[in-house]
């Protein structure tokens, strides 16, 4: 089965093998084991994405009850959803919990990397427990919060109010629309930032060591290294781990659903969980999919320049 | 140039800074443990707060009686295992082709592999479910095994297409000039030196699988053939529900991969930072 590339080139020069050498020409040296090796992505990038997203788009522009057949109704879900005040308040929602999550990585993750570049010791013990959320099943974690913040016999409460008696009297974390949105996001930066510190890690790692030297040499404070060493090294990194981590909180959808299922009275619910919500609850797929490709136009622009960034990367 | 003194307030800083994060990280694993070692007795009465006295298994016993915890526990590990045997099979012969190889098309199918990793499962889950469901693989585990390659295989390809990036090419280039073939030198020469990036995108994989939710909360309605994520998950939302036996399943639920993690934790880490981000 193994095509013997190398040979191929060695004796193209033998007339019954020209044709084969027009074909490498066009097809590429390695094509036929090329091909044969990329042939299963294909098969699950066409069947799992590409036919299945384009399939999405289509129920979008339909009337489609679960276990009756669509009905072409063009944009209308789309315009519907525009005046729909639920809807607005979930783009809403679902731009906070994105931009609240991913703000608070950031600095957390940035001072997990720059404090396990310093002179500690045991730093892969550190970095080793530091990443354990990350691998950690979202819906356990989901489920420790869940009854950390319970508002009767959550640890929480317990510790706030019996413990260091910081509160008068417990807070019901995931129950009062107050306190709602910042727990749910508190667990989604809880799990995320090690990501983002394990990432920076290594950006900080590949920035030389000389840089650093020359500018102790200039007399420069530990700020201005920061400022005019440490970012610039760390923007390729920093920007590939912002976006990434856009698109993944924007879409996170267990945590969310486990903690308050998008409520109380609306004020956590995020679009993942309304499309859920639509589609199973309501059983309206064709409008559930509207709502979950609302935003595709700036997901895709956000796909794409991080594709180039990340391919970029690699690159260099 | 620094004074002594300065930089061992820094350091100083620096280990009160790792401590805090770590009791933070710690904390909800600790108590998850704790919780499902006290009866519902000792959580009702708010007694022996932080740790149980004296230690209730009986969590553990209900879990594994009462429940359907060992079905689903069943499904995770046969759903986890295939799944990770054909995403790291497909992408690391798919990553290989995409870093080393020349043909047509490569270009664009290693942007095709990335822009679907970045694909989230929130806007696929329904037509997939219709697809699944048109071929008569609703409610079974092949679904799950079906689909799950759609988020394990592009993050696999991709992880591992920097790994063979970064194997030498005159190694390759050594062996063919020996008379080997393409093949050969990719199954005797690069795969053994990247063993360890196989292994941790493996581990990956199955990671992945293990904690999967949407697809598996979605296409799976017989409660004896869920997921342990989804079978955890639905301990909330039915009538009977107890912290105890929840704790302990989420213990039991969360043990292989913290285990599998802990084992190779140099791997893991290193392969996550060479393959999803390299600057």
């Amino acid at each position: 089965m193994a095509v013997p590339a190398a040979r191929l080139e060695t004796k193209v020069a033998l007339s019954p093998r020209g044709r084969r050498r027009a074909l490498t020409d066009v097809l590429g040296r390695d094509y036929r084991l090329g091909l044969l090796f990329v042939s299963p992505i294909f098969a699950l990038v066409l069947a799992l994405v590409a036919y299945p997203f384009c399939y999405a788009v289509y129920l979008s522009l339909t009337h489609k009850l679960v276990g009756m057949p669509p009905i072409y109704v063009g944009l209308e879900n789309y315009v519907r959803l525009a005046s729909d005040g639920f809807f607005q308040r979930a783009v809403y929602n679902s731009a906070l919990f994105t931009f609240g999550s991913v703000g608070f990585k950031l600095v957390l993750g940035m001072v997990m990397a720059l404090v396990l570049t310093s002179q500690v010791r045991w730093r892969s013990f550190w970095t080793g427990v530091l990443l354990i959320p990350w691998v950690a099943p979202t819906v356990v974690s989901a489920l420790n919060f869940l009854w950390i913040f319970d508002g009767s016999l959550g640890v929480l409460n317990y510790l706030l109010v019996k413990v260091f008696g910081i509160l008068p009297q417990g807070v019901g974390w995931l129950s009062e629309p107050g306190t709602a949105m910042a727990s749910v996001i508190a667990v989604n930066v809880w799990r995320g930032f090690p990501f983002f510190g394990i990432s920076f890690l290594a950006g900080l790692k590949s920035i030389p060591a000389e840089l650093y030297e020359a500018a102790a040499v200039d007399g420069a404070t530990a700020v201005q290294r920061f400022a005019h060493i440490t970012l610039p090294g760390l923007k390729n990194i920093v920007i590939i781990v912002v976006l990434l981590s856009t698109i993944w909180t924007f879409n996170d959808f267990a945590i969310v659903y486990i903690l308050t299922k998008g409520g109380p009275g609306g004020s956590t619910m995020v679009l993942p969980v309304l499309t859920y919500e639509t589609a199973f609850g309501a059983q309206r797929l064709g409008e559930a999919i509207a709502v979950a490709l609302y935003l595709l136009p700036a997901l895709a622009i956000t796909i794409v320049v991080l594709a180039r960034y990340m391919r970029r990367g690699r690159k260099s | 140039m620094k004074s002594a003194g300065a930089s061992r307030s820094q350091l100083a800083l620096c280990y009160a800074v790792l401590i805090t994060l770590l009791v933070i990280v710690v904390f909800p694993f600790y108590w998850m443990v704790v919780t499902s070692f006290k009866s519902e007795d000792q959580m009702r009465s708010l007694t022996s707060m932080f740790w149980p006295r004296p230690f209730a298994s009986e969590n553990y016993g209900q879990l594994v009686s009462k429940t359907e915890f060992v079905n689903w526990y069943k499904n995770s590990v046969f759903v986890a295992v295939t799944s990770t045997l054909v995403a790291t099979a497909v992408g690391t012969i798919g990553a290989y082709a995409l870093a080393r190889l020349k043909f047509l098309g490569r270009g664009f199918m290693a942007s095709a592999t990335l822009i679907t990793y970045l694909v989230p499962p929130s806007i696929l889950f329904i037509p997939l479910y219709a697809q699944i469901k048109a071929l008569g693989m609703a409610n079974s585990l092949w679904g799950l095994i079906a689909t799950y390659p759609s988020f394990t295989v592009p993050f696999v390809t991709w992880l591992l297409m920097g790994y063979f990036e970064s194997i030498p090419e005159e190694l390759e280039e050594a062996a063919l000039i020996d008379g080997s073939t393409r093949f050969g030198a990719f199954y005797r020469i690069i795969l053994p030196l990247a063993a360890p990036g196989v292994l941790a995108a493996a581990l990956y994989a199955f990671t992945q699988a293990w904690n999967e939710f949407l697809y598996a909360l979605v296409f799976i309605t017989d409660a004896r053939l869920r997921t342990l994520p989804v079978g955890l998950a639905s301990f909330i939302t039915g009538d009977v529900y107890g912290w105890g036996y929840l704790m302990s399943g989420a213990v039991l639920t969360t043990v292989p991969v913290i285990a599998a993690y802990i084992y190779l934790q140099k791997y893991m880490v290193e392969g996550l930072t060479a393959g999803s981000v390299k600057g």
